[in-house]
């Protein structure tokens, strides 16, 4: 009779697949060769910065198309800080440098709504970017090459503490009161402000806390490659990529972004390297085709298919 | 020290400026046109002119025809582009997300993203992502002691008049009445009895055509790419924010300043400053009029 899908059963479900994911992504480097583990390093990667992005974006409705800026800023911090800072110190130093840079330009930037918010993000990190190319170029600086980085294991675990770290402050978050305060301010910021939701504090606090992990993830990437590149590491596509990803997954808790990073991902390893522009061109028809077809993501099309199941066919 | 003062003294850098200010106020025209009778931030904009530029090389290389000649019938293709756009694109997007919804814009924005990655490498995969030019018209006249090339006079010319006549027309006309009206408020212009949807097509013809035009100008004057048109995007952004909504006259003295920012800045510090000065012009403008120069009023449902 009823319409309404039974969420019990399905959410336990959910929590089990996501724990037995995590547990055969912690088992991976102890079995799998170095090209696997790789692999599975920038799938961490991705959830990661996927999960931050949704912090801010899916839950507020501030969508941010420069969260690349948090990113390059971290991978930058620990090459100019390479082999005179401690590796741990020089990462976390990495995400306080996101947040600070988040809490300096956030009342501003902030006070911006709707798409203009979504275009000047990107003008912050595109503006970011030449700067440190033009500054770079000034001191003749153009690449270097970092020595003595730390063996994959080791980044693969940072990267996994990363990921469940940024999936976990989502979780935290979403259940609490202040993921309450951000969602109601999400459908309507002056109702909310109305009601007693202390709207500038919540956005700040949102931006900040989806800044940091970001900062720490380009911290650990950067150790990946021995080759560093200032526009590499501010490439716009990082962002639009983990856009793209929360997009397909759909919803606003962890769920989403797991499917969605899952999903593209896949299709990335498929095509990347075989067909990179036509990969690009599969990036750009799934956030177009979602954004026409199904704006609900890939959650949106299970719950309406199981909404139908339920009605009764 | 004294060299760089009759530099920036001279007439030259003052050409080279109102070249890049017209072209920018070109494109900014048919940007404003679509964000104003829609209000979708049309970031493929710019691609737009991209495969413009690409016309007009392949017609000059291929059939040896002046882009000049070319122009015109770019900007046709460009208009029927734009009437695509619209019936398969931004029609269903209304569909799906509802005419007015405050996602809409959001989702707009991401269509049109995904419409511009798609475009970009489309175009690379086509022509290969190469930097290409042709060189066309390159005889140089002098006036007084400024030496121009006859391709930029020719594109300042071209771009200057089409704006003009677009803000006459748009000044003048019955269409151009209902085009400001839907702009200013698109529930009041459907009670007077406009029909909307006709006004937003003839926008995005107009938009695409003018953007279209612009390419096939530019590809005289500098090497194209398939990722050339993102810039010429930041720039008419600048332009509209500065210069207000629906206000194309307004518009055309902020592509000017913008033209003589980037020019004089260039020729103050150095070429790798280019960007910076104009994402840096971009953020500054948006954070000074965060609803952009128009303070949108909630719009009742």
């Amino acid at each position: 009779m009823s319409a309404v899908p039974v969420p019990a059963p399905a959410t336990r479900a959910w929590a089990v697949a996501g724990l037995l994911g995590a547990a055969a992504l912690a088992a991976l480097p102890f079995f799998a060769n170095p090209y696997l583990v790789a692999t599975g390093l920038t799938l961490l990667m991705w959830l990661a910065l996927t999960q931050s992005w949704c912090l801010l974006s899916k839950l507020t409705g501030y969508v941010s198309l420069g969260h690349v800026v948090f990113y390059g800023l971290g991978a930058y911090l620990v090459v100019v800080t390479w082999q005179s800072w401690p590796l741990p110190l020089a990462i976390a130093a990495a995400g306080a440098l996101a947040a600070l840079f988040a809490a300096l330009i956030g009342l501003p930037v902030l006070r911006v709504r709707g798409p203009y918010f979504v275009i000047l993000t990107f003008g912050i990190a595109e503006l970011v970017k030449y700067s440190i190319l033009a500054a770079e170029a000034a001191s003749g600086t153009a690449s270097r090459i970092l020595f003595g980085a730390p063996d994959l294991i080791v980044i693969y675990f940072a990267m996994f503490a990363l990921a469940a770290a940024a999936t976990l402050l989502l979780v935290v978050v979403g259940r609490s009161r202040f993921g309450h305060g951000l969602r109601s301010l999400r459908e309507n910021e002056e109702a909310a402000e109305t009601l007693g939701v202390p709207v500038v504090r919540y956005k700040l606090l949102a931006f900040v806390l989806s800044a940091a992990i970001p900062g720490m993830v380009g911290a650990v990437m950067a150790l990946r490659s021995t080759y560093f590149v200032v526009g590499q590491v501010f490439d716009p596509m990082i962002s639009v990529t983990a856009i793209a990803m929360a997009l397909l997954g759909g919803g606003d808790d962890t769920r989403g972004p797991i499917l969605g990073t899952l999903f593209l991902f896949i299709v990335s390893e498929v095509l990347w390297i075989r067909a990179p522009l036509a990969y690009m061109l599969i990036l750009g028809a799934v956030l177009a085709g979602f954004v026409l077809v199904a704006p609900g993501g890939i959650l949106g099309l299970l719950d309406s298919r199981r909404a139908r199941g339920a009605s009764g066919a | 020290m004294s060299s760089i003062v009759d530099t920036l003294l001279s007439g030259q850098l003052l050409f080279a400026a109102l070249v890049t200010g017209s072209l920018y106020a070109l494109v900014a025209l048919g940007l404003n046109l679509v964000y104003g009778t829609l209000r979708m931030l049309n970031v493929a904009h710019g691609d737009v002119v991209m495969l413009g530029a690409y016309g007009a090389y392949w017609a000059f290389s291929v059939g040896g025809i002046s882009p000049i000649v070319a122009a015109p019938a770019v900007a046709a293709l460009g208009a029927l582009a734009g009437l695509a756009v619209h019936r398969g694109l931004v029609r269903r997007l209304f569909a799906t997300a509802g005419a007015g919804s405050t996602r809409l814009e959001g989702n707009s924005l991401l269509l049109f993203f995904g419409l511009s990655i798609i475009l970009q490498n489309a175009a690379a995969l086509a022509f290969t992502p190469n930097a290409r030019g042709l060189a066309y018209w390159t005889e140089v006249y002098h006036l007084g002691n400024v030496a121009m090339t006859g391709n930029r006079i020719a594109a300042l010319v071209i771009a200057g008049a089409t704006c003009i006549a677009v803000a006459a027309l748009l000044g003048r006309s019955l269409l151009g009445l209902s085009m400001r009206a839907v702009i200013e408020k698109r529930e009041a212009a459907t009670i007077v009895g406009i029909d909307v949807d006709r006004v937003q097509a003839i926008s995005f013809a107009l938009g695409f055509a003018t953007a279209a035009l612009a390419g096939a100008l530019v590809s005289m004057l500098e090497q194209i790419s398939p990722f050339t048109g993102f810039p010429f995007t930041i720039a008419a952004f600048i332009v509209i924010i500065l210069g207000g909504l629906g206000n194309l006259f307004a518009g055309l003295g902020a592509a000017l300043l913008l033209g003589a920012l980037e020019t004089y800045g260039v020729a103050l510090t150095s070429a790798n400053m280019r960007s910076v000065l104009l994402y840096g012009a971009f953020v500054a403008a948006l954070l000074l009029f965060p609803k952009g120069l128009f303070a949108r009023r909630a719009r009742a449902a």
